[in-house]
């Protein structure tokens, strides 16, 4: 019999698939506002490497949304085998078409991989993200789940061009001596929890499409959990203050996803400060049948340095903290809204060199 | 009565001609009962992707129609100018990031136009063979002919 906590889990992800088919049945054919992005994994690394806590062999990710004239509602939960959290539930009101005024627990909008993929595995064309776009649940190093209130807007410039600014404002999660526990909205929270101030300016050449360029701003204030001191910072507080670029474009068949942050960190009980670089290039190409290649680089400059960056390196043999990545891979569009992806990928960490191999079966219901 | 004759056979001719044609153009369409004059091609590409369209302060609400694979394949390359899987993959991508809702599709013209009648904002497109006598539906423009 599965151990009891497993139990939740599991029934969260069946209702959810028995809520899709019946969101299924009740039209003529797929619509609405509710999704649920599933992804199984296989994974092997060469010379016994432990498969990373970061990586369930099988997750579920239930959007779902209402609109009502100008008000909104939505919600995404993540489930897998040992986790059950509603990364976002945001409720919106849309003063004008594409300006929202969203509150609740959102994804802060400098990041630029998490606030276009999120959760949703099948939408990724490659299996792994970028170690610096990682959640705080995966020893991820930038807070990137903020509970307050989020401006959206995408306005018309010109012909068919388009601005769109996101600007977040809120609780930051709390920082322990492992990792960062941002507030949430179905379990308890113990702790302090600072201001997050962050936003993103993009450019879209075209008001309809995917295609953006832009910057990328955040403040953030990381408050000891329980006020303790942590030893290897010594220090109660944290700032960091985060600039970034990015491009996401597509000319078909081509695309290019690329990033790149200088995060500064301060400590409130010491006069050093830190502050590193990393970033990434994702290039892809689609093939002919529905093929897509694509490969991947990292780097970072001073990230081995950081004693904050070590803070979240828990010394149990997973790779935690990469500087740099060369991942390649192919994916496969077989059917409608299913893929296969293979990648394969060579890891520098703070303590290692690792390489993997990853197969995943990644799809969208209905 | 000979000239009587040709023209009469001619106006015929014409008619069948006519009508042929309309058999073979696709059509946006509206309720009888909405308040829509005519929707421009950008505003009808940012309904048809999801994005917000008011008209009057009302949110218009697309509706897609998939009773037929030639008129999927004209929507596809005239209306939202992307390849089935892109278009497919817009949607997602709206749902995912703000849970919007996706158009609903109907592969029954008898209930897509019913929904579209039904509904003051609902709009969407059809042969105009199957609309063009339906005191339900107004045409708005033509959107393809052969």
């Amino acid at each position: 019999m599965p151990h009891p906590c497993l139990w939740k889990p599991r029934l969260y992800l069946v209702l959810g698939l028995l809520w899709a088919n019946l969101a299924h049945a009740q039209h003529d054919h797929s619509s609405g506002e509710f999704e649920v992005f599933v992804a199984a994994e296989a994974f092997h690394a060469a010379g016994g490497l432990p498969r990373d806590e970061a990586d369930p062999w099988i997750n579920a990710d239930v959007v779902a949304g209402i609109t009502e004239h100008q008000f909104r509602v939505f919600g995404e939960l993540y489930v897998t085998p040992d986790e059950t959290d509603l990364e976002r539930f945001q409720i919106g009101f849309e003063f004008v078409p594409e300006t929202v005024l969203w509150f609740g627990r959102f994804h802060q909008p400098a990041s630029a991989w998490n606030t276009e993929h999120h959760h949703g595995q099948y939408l990724q064309t490659d299996i792994t993200r970028p170690y610096i776009e990682r959640w705080e649940d995966e020893q991820g190093i930038i807070p990137e789940h903020i509970t307050g209130a989020l401006m959206e807007s995408r306005q018309s410039i010109g012909g068919d061009g388009a601005i769109q600014l996101s600007a977040g404002i809120g609780a930051a999660p709390a920082l322990t001596n492992g990792g960062m526990e941002p507030l949430s909205l179905i379990s308890g929270n113990s702790g302090r929890h600072g201001l997050s101030v962050t936003g993103r300016l993009g450019y879209l050449p075209e008001y309809v499409g995917a295609s953006s360029v832009g910057l990328l701003f955040g403040q953030d204030d990381l408050e000891a959990r329980y006020g303790l001191a942590l030893p290897s910072l010594h220090s109660n507080r944290v700032h960091l203050s985060l600039y970034g670029a990015y491009i996401d474009w597509t000319i078909e068949p081509w695309r290019i996803v690329g990033a790149n942050y200088y995060v500064n960190v301060a400590l409130d009980q010491t006069a050093r400060n830190e502050s590193f670089i990393s970033g990434y290039l994702q290039v892809e190409r689609q093939l002919p049948k529905q093929f897509t290649v694509f490969g991947r680089l990292e780097d970072s400059a001073r990230m081995q340095e950081s004693s904050y960056v070590a803070l979240f390196d828990d010394h149990d043999g997973d790779v935690e903290i990469a500087l740099r990545r060369q991942a390649l891979g192919v994916r496969w569009d077989y059917a409608r809204r299913q893929a296969l992806t293979l990648e394969i990928s060579h890891i520098v960490s703070l303590h290692q060199e690792a390489n993997e191999v990853r197969a995943q079966w990644s799809a969208a219901i209905p | 009565m000979k000239r009587l004759t040709a023209t009469a056979v001619l106006l015929m001719i014409l008619a069948a001609v006519t009508l042929a044609l309309a058999d073979e153009q696709l059509v946006l369409i509206v309720s009888a009962d909405s308040k829509i004059a005519q929707l421009d091609s950008l505003e009808l590409r940012r309904l048809f992707l999801g994005l917000t369209v008011s008209h009057n302060g009302n949110r218009l609400r697309p509706v897609l129609n998939e009773t037929d694979p030639k008129v999927k394949e004209i929507f596809l390359q005239n209306i939202v100018s992307m390849s089935d899987i892109t278009y497919d993959r817009s949607l997602l991508r709206l749902t995912l990031m703000q849970g919007q809702r996706q158009p609903t599709a109907y592969k029954d013209i008898a209930l897509l136009i019913k929904a579209v009648a039904d509904d003051p904002s609902a709009v969407s497109y059809a042969w105009s063979k199957d609309v063009v006598h339906d005191p339900r539906i107004r045409i708005l423009r033509v959107l393809w002919y052969d």
